[in-house]
This record gives structure tokens, C-alpha cells and sequence, in this order.
């Protein structure tokens, strides 16, 4: 019995740190975002029932005599639920009109800041290639592209004829 | 303390069935073991796409496949899954666990466009080109290859809102059944990608006149971001299922897949994200190709639309808009349990998916 107690102390010592976390994760959020017009989510409504039926979860299987292997199970459950908490705390950050004004800055910002870059470095790569005579990849590109539209136009020639053909065979006196 | 009891308990006054099931564990832990090794030393190249099939017509890099079926429905099928991302053969992953295979064991002529896998020399196909000029060609070679003078188009992901775009601008070619399975409609409730590809927030211009294409890794990192915690929990089934030699040829097969991403050419991707997920175009009827004006409510043959319960790349509301649009007096939307992948894809789809589409479609063909 003494020792049920004394696993019960130590998994409210873990829960304690998982809120302290959580709530430490909330005020991350909040600082990000403090222009946000809509309250501020808390994500620990999602963590609490995980933690809360993973605490009692562990508590009763540590009470039980003899373990068996239904305690892997129970563990594989809790953290099935754990990530699954997270990934509800991270689509939820991730939703936020902020975050993706975020990542559409970064993106714009890495796109500005690369463009002058692969431009001097496809120049420099064209005028090598071109001093050693050998085909550039736009060349390549271009003789591919060719070649794209030749095959549309043979497509095209074939269907017309294929249409003319068959209103030939319609014509054509039974 | 609590050490002391566990294994005094376990030793002294465990039942023999305790003791079984944790000798079963153990076996399981060496087979766990054994596999993980040779995963690691010996990995195996999955086979995958297997049913056996004939390749009708090429434009470019893509392919039109027809299945060998023993033939009980009239009515061909065309298949037209998503333009980049990824690669079809999840559509015929491995015997037993292919939509392909099923769909060829009920009798259907059934044909796969493979819109291939695109390189710098294809930046110039557009949304546009694929429906005014590939679809057209393909749909005209499965009715010829097949004999007939109507076919069923089933399109999956966002191969069903192009291929609803070229049923409904194109009177000419008689589609009997229309099946849209997690293609979005109406972007304005498409979750996630919708908000991060908004106006606002992204400058599609900027990204293909800077890139070029959208290379692969980056659609990866992309879906990355969709679901972070993805890799974490895939990893941890693996680990649990280890054991499972069935589970391990499966995920073997569908890691090949999951892995395999592929780029989307410029011009696609800019007409894409602007027309579809920026401006909503085709659900507001603004949309227009090749010079004609493609309205949804000009689809009126039976439609049959599913959507999945915990589709995060296209949620079930945006896929379900399809039947407010459409002028068929015939249409049914269900919607299963899964997300976006394995609705079409694994050991659920074969159960929820797979029979329903089936039946739904010998029906009427």
C-alpha cells in the first residue's frame, strides 16, 4: 500500500512539471502574439486529459501484482496520446493567422535575398560551360521544350487526320 | 521498494498465463530485433505496382496505363489521381493492398493517367494545359482503346477538381459517372494550406520567378509542416509492429512511397495556388480555359463524391462543395473514417473505400 502511495507522489510530482511546461508553452504563444484579436487558446486543456489518464493509467498498473506485458501496451497508448496532444497544440499554433504571415516573411525574405544570388551563380555557370563548348542547361531545356511542341504538333496532325477519317467512313455509301 | 515487489511478484506469485504472455513479449522483442537488423544492414527494395498493365499513350512525361481486367462493366474507367507531390503507384502499392487491383477483380476497364515526373524543361505546363490539352487526349484514347463512345473519370486529390474542369468544358467527350474521392472544391475551406498559401501570406509570383519549379524537397518539407508530428508517430508504430513480418512488408512499401516526392513545374503551381486556393475560381464559376468558361453546373451525370473524416489536406466540407455545384439530379456524398492517404491507400480503404466506389460504379457502367 505504501508503495502505491509513493508511486502516486512521484507521478504528481511529473504532472506538476508537465503543467509547469504547458503553462510555460502559454505564455510563449501569448508573447509571440500579442496582436491576436481572439483569446488567447490554452493548450493545456489538451494536455491535461492525457497527462490525467496517463498518471492514473501508470498509478494502477504499478499497484497491480503480477505486471504484464498489458503494461507496454498502456504505454504505447499514452504516448500515442501524447502525440496526438501535441500535434492538436502544434496544428493549433500553426492555424494562427500569424504564424502563417510568419512563415510567408521568412519565405519572402529567403526568396529576395536568393534571387540576386542564383542569378550571378546560373550566369557564372552559363559562361563556364559555354567557354568549355558544352550545352548549358537552358540549351537543354530548350531543345526538350522542342521537342515537347513537336509532339504536340504530331498529336494535333493525328487528330485532325483521325477526324477526317472519320467523316470520310461516314460519308462512305453503305 | 516498488522494484522489490515487481519482480518478487513476478518471480514468486506470477500466474503461468502472466508468464506466457511475457515470454510472447520477449519473442516478440528478438523478432523486433532481428527485423530491425535487417532493416538496417539488408534493406529490401519493395515491389510495388504489380498488376499488370499496358501503357496506351505518352505526351511529354505523361503516361496513360490501362490494367488487364476480365471485362464485366461496359463503361471504361479513367482514373486521374494529383499532378506532383508524389508518385500513383500508391494507387497499386502491393497485391492484396492495391485500389487498382480491386477495381480490375470487379470487372472494370481500368485506365491510369501517370502524369509523370517533371524536370526544369516542363515549367511551362499549366493547370490550363492539362485540361484543354492532355485530358482530352487521354479520355479520347481510353474510348477508343475501350471500344466505347462514354467513360466514367474518377479523380483523386486534385486530380478531381482538373478533371471535373475538363467534364465540364469539354460536351464532346461523354462521361457517364463523375466520382470525386478528397478532391477540394470550394478553397475557401481547404484548412491549413488555405491559410498558409492565402494572399497574404504568400507571394506565388515571387516563389516561381525566383525558383523556377517547386522542387521536391521543398512540396516535402511543406507536408512536413502539414503534420510535424507525423515522422514521430509513424517511427513509434514501427517500432511496436516490429515484430509483425506482414506490417513490416506494408510499411516497407509505403515508406518507399511516402518518401518519393516530386516537383511541381512553375506555371502549374503559380495558375494552381492563384486560381484555386487564392481566388477560388472554379467554386465561384470564374474560371476560364483554353478561352471557354468552366462551370461546374454543367456536370450532369451521376456524381459520387467521398470525402475522409480526418482529412487534413482537403477536409471533408471542401470536398463535399462539389454536389452544391454540379447540375447532376444524381449525387451522393459519404464520408469514411481516415485521412486524405488512407482513404485510398492500406488495410481501411480496402474495407470502407475500395467496395463502396466499386459498387457505386458497376451501378451504372
Amino acid at each position: 500500500m505504501a508503495d502505491g502511495v509513493g508511486s502516486n507522489q512521484l507521478f504528481e510530482q511529473w504532472r506538476k512539471q508537465f503543467e509547469e511546461g504547458a503553462q510555460a508553452w502559454s505564455r510563449l504563444i501569448t508573447q509571440t502574439a500579442p496582436a491576436s484579436p481572439s483569446p488567447t487558446q490554452d493548450p493545456t486543456a489538451f494536455w491535461r486529459p492525457v497527462l490525467d489518464q496517463g498518471v492514473q493509467t501508470w498509478a494502477k498498473l504499478f499497484a497491480q501484482t503480477p505486471a504484464t506485458p498489458e503494461l507496454l501496451t498502456q504505454w504505447k497508448q499514452f504516448l500515442d496520446q501524447w502525440i496526438d496532444a501535441w500535434s492538436k497544440v502544434l496544428g493549433q499554433a500553426m492555424g494562427t493567422e500569424q504564424f502563417a504571415k510568419l512563415m510567408g516573411q521568412s519565405l519572402d525574405q529567403m526568396l529576395v535575398t536568393a534571387a540576386p544570388a542564383k542569378k550571378v551563380v546560373d550566369q557564372q555557370i552559363e559562361q563556364a560551360l559555354q567557354a568549355l563548348n558544352l550545352p548549358s542547361r537552358s540549351q537543354l531545356t530548350g531543345i526538350a521544350k522542342q521537342l515537347v511542341e513537336l509532339e504536340d504538333r504530331i498529336d494535333r496532325l493525328e487528330d485532325s487526320m483521325n477526324a477526317k477519317l472519320r467523316r470520310l467512313a461516314e460519308r462512305e455509301p453503305k | 521498494m516498488a522494484q522489490e515487489r515487481f519482480t518478487s511478484g513476478f518471480a514468486a506469485e506470477a500466474p503461468a498465463e502472466t508468464i506466457k504472455q511475457w515470454q510472447e513479449e520477449l519473442e516478440r522483442g528478438f523478432r523486433r530485433l532481428r527485423n530491425l537488423h535487417g532493416l538496417v544492414t539488408n534493406p529490401v527494395e519493395p515491389k510495388t505496382g504489380q498488376t499488370p498493365r499496358v501503357e496506351i499513350y505518352k505526351r511529354n512525361k505523361s503516361r496513360l496505363y490501362r490494367y488487364e481486367s476480365a471485362r464485366s462493366h461496359r463503361t471504361p474507367v479513367l482514373f486521374v489521381p494529383n499532378l506532383g507531390i508524389s508518385r500513383p503507384y500508391i494507387f497499386d502499392l502491393m497485391p492484396g493492398g492495391s485500389f487498382i487491383e480491386h477495381m480490375t477483380r470487379r470487372g472494370f476497364d481500368f485506365y491510369l493517367l501517370d502524369w509523370g515526373v517533371f524536370g526544369p524543361e516542363d515549367n511551362d505546363l499549366s493547370v490550363e494545359e492539362c485540361v484543354t490539352k492532355i485530358l482530352p487526349r487521354m479520355a479520347r484514347r481510353v474510348l477508343e482503346t475501350s471500344g466505347t463512345d462514354e467513360l466514367s473519370v474518377l479523380g483523386y486529390c486534385m486530380g478531381a477538381p482538373i478533371s471535373a474542369s475538363f467534364v465540364a468544358s469539354h460536351p464532346d467527350v461523354r462521361v457517364k459517372n463523375f466520382v470525386n474521392m478528397a478532391g477540394p472544391f470550394d478553397f475557401a475551406k481547404v484548412g491549413l494550406f488555405g491559410l498558409w498559401l492565402g494572399k497574404d501570406n504568400f507571394n506565388v509570383d515571387r516563389f516561381v520567378d525566383t525558383l523556377g519549379s517547386v522542387p521536391a524537397d521543398m512540396v516535402k518539407a511543406g507536408f512536413k509542416l502539414l503534420k510535424p508530428t507525423m515522422d514521430l508517430s509513424t517511427n513509434l508504430n514501427l517500432w511496436w509492429n516490429l515484430w509483425n513480418d506482414k506490417y513490416l512488408e506494408g510499411f516497407q512499401a509505403l515508406n518507399k512511397w511516402a518518401n518519393e516526392y516530386v516537383a511541381f513545374p512553375g506555371e502549374f503551381f503559380r495558375q494552381w495556388v492563384r486560381d484555386f486556393y487564392q481566388d477560388n475560381k472554379l467554386y465561384r464559376d470564374e474560371l476560364v480555359m483554353g478561352g471557354r468558361p468552366i462551370r461546374l453546373e454543367r456536370i450532369t451525370c451521376p456524381v459520387f463524391v467521398v470525402g475522409a473524416k480526418e482529412d487534413y489536406i482537403a477536409p471533408p466540407e471542401c470536398v463535399r462543395a462539389l454536389l452544391d455545384k454540379v447540375g447532376s439530379r444524381e449525387k451522393e456524398y459519404i464520408e469514411l473514417p481516415g485521412g486524405h492517404i488512407s482513404l485510398i491507400a492500406g488495410r481501411g480503404a480496402a474495407v470502407h473505400c475500395w467496395p463502396k466506389v466499386s459498387a457505386w460504379l458497376g451501378a451504372r457502367s
